[in-house]
């Protein structure tokens, strides 16, 4: 389980101009349920999912995973985690086994739990063929298939996975959404943060749609409809967002009356 | 930390590396190759083109002007002479003639009798040899001639005392014979020792340089960085494990230097010299050299691994590592010049110190309190530069710098690239080269006006004419601002306090790095000028530099390093700021400075703050200089241009409750804002 709490993130903090990349956000992912991040480029969901994942650290607020507080228990957190990003590589000189258990050992995996978790994976992800050969010389779905299974090498209860198809096509991708879809069935608590619509609607029980840094709304895509009145995605989202830009207009507008 | 996470870690970097072909050439293969082959083939080609040009004859015109019996005779010796054959005369041949017979190379040597004259009854002929000296052929042919005229000149006196009838004996006064008592291997750890330091220093940054910029910059680059940050291994662990592969493969590459290098000479030697010198290399001091190198090679590694963890890439990496090389290795080439010495100075220079003890131990020539101190020193810089490492990869900005490569132009479009470190860096190397050639040529020619001319032109016109082309505005960019008067006084309570500090630091510095006394006099009459009046003074070496100097650094370089945060925007300021006043001995006085008007010019937000304070410190200086010696209690304080040690302590004291005083009055500021 995540839970999420005024969690917010300054960069520039020091130049006097600092850039609120995340302000202020509130949201909760639940045993066995699918969160999407959803907001547009530069919306904070980057910022976001390392903040969770302890890459980076929040200026204010915190969040807990599996009840361990990102800010006093990272080791903890991180060993309860898996993280997969669109751009995270491998080491290519090195054999897909090897890269998995590299990162099997960075978890205080057993060596024997490792071997176990190896095979039961290449029996799931079908990468039996290619786990002696180097990195280098495998396609980018063998790679993705590498990647997912150096991320869940210590069967995370939590996994986060940052813009995970972006960059990749169609047939790639789909090993993805299968992949986050099996982690549900297996009660893993999942964040999924992309820009396109279409994904989020396809594998999202829960939406969260930020902007600027700032939760816009969130609720399974009935209630977001129902709260708006619209059918299509694009426009639940652009109805949000004039929502805020609205709302500050007014505020701004009363704080020069009160001046 | 968890070392078996360091080992895991460790592990898999040696065996990444290893799989990867660059890194087994550069450190490996090439110095099991590279000594063998280069010294080989360079010994075997050195001696047979020695003999090849020893074997030929050289061509020689001779040029006679005297023509009488004897300079036949001269020519005739010529002639006679091995492995020198004399062209035909030519007619019509004068001096230019003869440069362009040797710049043709159709002779080697033109040799020219010019005159006769008499001197005390005896003739006395003049002859000139003209030969190119970048020639090996025409160097050559000098030397026979010599041998060849020295022969006949000695054949000539010997006619000259026949005649008077004096024995030839007559002439031997002195007899001189050289002993050498440095045995062979000295000579050999001589020759060696020169030139050995730098080449295991460049080697040693070298060889780490290439795994280092793979290890972090690498892994930003392929996107595995984010991966292993997230993994359970904490961030020191990796950065020890990363350290650890670097020592090892730039270790490695070391002693695999080092071996081979022993082997080649070893050979060289036993083929190239003559049975009678007994070869000895000193495996000894190899092996204690060996034992020296692995602090470098750790300060080498940290250093090293913190560029690669401040890269974004590593190209970056690579380009980054580039200054550090060359300066590293110009410092190194010291044990190949002639005069310096191992003193306790130089002793605590990083890399200097180590190029000097190897020289020395080479020579057999040291003491145990050297390597310690070299060995101390050392890891102390170890440790910081560990440190930095560390920090660097728990700095998020460091980290994840954003990718988007800035762009280099300040004109055009990008006009607001102006106040950025990098267009900051230009203008000042631009300010730099400006003072150095035009700024000092004008001070030269004339003083006062020199002064002024760069003060306004070279220092304040660029970052004005910059400012208005990029139409930002100056004044409010640069904090032309008002601020508390409390401001004003604390800086003036702190100025008198500050200089005694900087002037003991100076001190302290004189008494590790001897300073030249010719060096203090110079700095002393620049600063105290007799022919003019104490206003002039005041303008020149107070008010103007005050002013534009502070224009230049706490106004645009200050804030164009604000982005960098606080202390990093201070620092870098007034370490440019020290850079810029061209004085190696002040450097670290004027960079405190420096520090001290960044930190008022920051926590005030008005440059009008700190060009008070330079404007202070510097008429300070006028004024001890020129008056000091009228105020009364002086000589308890100063003697011979030194003051007390113990004036530390009361200048600390009231400088440290400045700070307190000013750092109240601007907290309160904040709030305020």
């Amino acid at each position: 389980m995540i839970q999420v709490e005024n969690l917010t993130k300054i960069f520039d903090q020091k130049s006097g101009n600092p850039f609120y990349a995340v302000d202020e956000l509130n949201f909760t992912v639940n045993k066995g349920e699918i969160v999407v991040l959803l907001g547009v480029n530069g919306a904070g969901k980057t910022t976001t999912m390392r903040m969770l994942s302890t890459i980076l650290r929040p200026d204010s607020g915190t969040a807990t995973i599996e009840g361990y507080d990102i800010l006093t228990q990272p080791r903890e957190v991180r060993a309860h985690l898996g993280f997969l990003s669109g751009d995270t590589g491998l080491y290519g000189r090195l054999t897909a086994r090897e890269v998995i258990t590299y990162f099997g050992r960075l978890y205080d995996v057993s060596p024997a739990g490792i071997k176990a978790r190896i095979a039961h994976m290449a029996d799931l992800l079908d990468m039996h063929e290619f786990l002696d050969r180097k990195v280098d010389l495998l396609s980018t779905g063998m790679k993705q298939k590498v990647s997912i299974a150096r991320s869940i090498i210590h069967d995370p209860p939590v996994m986060i996975f940052d813009e995970p198809t972006s960059g990749l096509d169609i047939l790639t991708a789909k090993n993805i959404v299968t992949f986050i879809h099996r982690c549900r069935e297996e009660g893993k608590c999942v964040v999924f943060s992309t820009h396109i619509m279409r994904e989020a609607e396809r594998i999202a029980d829960r939406i969260v749609m930020i902007h600027q840094g700032k939760l816009l709304a969130q609720g399974s895509w009935e209630e977001l409809r129902e709260e708006t009145g619209l059918r299509d995605l694009d426009d639940i989202f652009i109805y949000f967002v004039e929502k805020i830009v609205e709302e500050a207009s007014d505020e701004l507008a009363e704080n020069t009356d009160n001046l | 930390m968890n070392w078996q996470k360091i080992l895991i870690i460790f592990r898999k970097e040696l065996l990444d590396l290893f799989r990867d072909k660059r890194t087994i050439i550069t450190s490996f293969v090439l110095p099991i190759v590279l000594y063998p082959f280069i010294m080989i083939a360079f010994s075997s080609m050195m001696t047979r083109q020695e003999l090849k040009l020893e074997k030929q004859d050289v061509l020689v015109y001779f040029h006679d002007t005297v023509s009488d019996e004897q300079t036949h005779r001269i020519r005739n010796a010529l002639e006679d002479a091995e492995k020198i054959q004399v062209m035909e005369p030519l007619n019509g041949y004068d001096a230019e003639s003869f440069l362009q017979l040797i710049n043709e190379k159709s002779v080697q040597a033109v040799v020219e009798v010019q005159d006769s004259v008499n001197a005390s009854g005896y003739t006395v002929y003049k002859v000139k040899v003209i030969y190119n000296k970048t020639d090996d052929k025409s160097d050559m042919a000098l030397g026979r001639v010599e041998n060849a005229l020295e022969e006949l000149e000695s054949e000539f006196v010997g006619e000259r005392l026949e005649a008077i009838d004096a024995s030839r004996d007559m002439l031997d006064a002195v007899d001189v014979a050289e002993e050498n008592i440095a045995p062979p291997s000295k000579m050999l750890g001589f020759t060696i020792g020169k030139f050995l330091p730098y080449l295991l220093i460049m080697l040693t940054i070298s060889s780490g340089a290439v795994v280092a910029s793979d290890l972090v910059a690498g892994e930003k680059e392929r996107g595995t960085l984010e991966t292993i940050l997230v993994s359970a291994a904490r961030r020191n662990e990796l950065v020890v494990g990363k350290y650890l592969t670097i020592i090892t493969i730039s270790g490695i590459s070391v002693l695999l230097n080092l071996f081979s290098m022993y082997l080649s000479f070893h050979y060289i030697f036993s083929q190239a010299v003559s049975s009678d010198v007994q070869v000895n290399l000193p495996i000894a001091n190899f092996a204690l050299i060996l034992v020296l190198m692995i602090p470098l090679l750790t300060l080498f590694s940290a250093i090293l691994l913190s560029i690669s963890t401040y890269a974004r890439n590593t190209k970056e990496a690579n380009s980054y590592q580039m200054p550090v090389m060359m300066s590293a290795m110009i410092v190194a080439m010291i044990s190949m010049l002639p005069g310096f010495e191992l003193t306790p100075g130089f002793a605590l220079i990083p890399v200097v110190n180590i190029s000097l003890l190897i020289r020395n131990i080479m020579l057999s020539n040291f003491t145990w309190l050297n390597v310690a101190i070299v060995m101390g020193s050392t890891v102390i810089l170890d440790v910081i530069a560990v440190g930095i490492s560390v920090k660097l990869f728990n700095t998020e900005g460091v980290l994840f710098r954003t990718s988007d490569e800035q762009s280099l132009k300040f004109w055009g479009k990008e006009k607001a690239n102006v106040l950025t470190p990098q267009t900051a860096l230009l203008v000042f190397f631009f300010v730099f080269i400006l003072l150095f050639y035009v700024g000092g040529k004008w001070q030269t020619a004339d003083f006062v006006s020199g002064i002024i001319k760069s003060q306004l032109l070279l220092i304040v016109l660029p970052v004005i004419l910059l400012m208005r082309i990029a139409k930002l505005n100056y004044r409010k960019t640069f904090g032309f601002v008002g601020t508390k008067p409390a401001n004003f006084v604390v800086t003036l309570l702190a100025s008198l306090p500050l200089l005694v500090i900087v002037m003991q630091l100076f001190q302290f510095i004189d008494l590790i790095f001897p300073v030249p006394k010719s060096y203090i006099e110079a700095m002393n009459n620049l600063v105290i000028m007799d022919d003019i009046s104490i206003w002039t003074n005041l303008l020149l070496i107070a008010v103007l530099p005050g002013l534009c100097e502070e224009f230049l650094f706490r106004g645009y370089i200050l804030n164009s390093f604000r982005k960098m945060g606080k202390w990093p925007a201070i620092i870098i300021t007034g370490l440019l700021f020290a850079v810029l006043h061209m004085s190696p001995f002040k450097l670290v006085p004027t960079a405190i400075l420096g520090f001290w008007m960044g930190y008022l010019a920051w926590e005030t937000g008005s440059i009008f703050v700190p060009m008070f304070a330079h404007f202070l410190n510097n008429s300070l200086s006028v004024l001890i200089g020129k008056f000091g010696d009228q105020i009364p209690f002086m000589d308890a304080i100063s003697k011979d241009d030194r003051i007390a040690s113990w004036l530390i302590l009361p200048a600390g004291i009231i400088f440290y409750f400045c700070l307190v005083w000013f750092k109240k009055i601007n907290t309160q500021r904040e709030i305020e804002v």
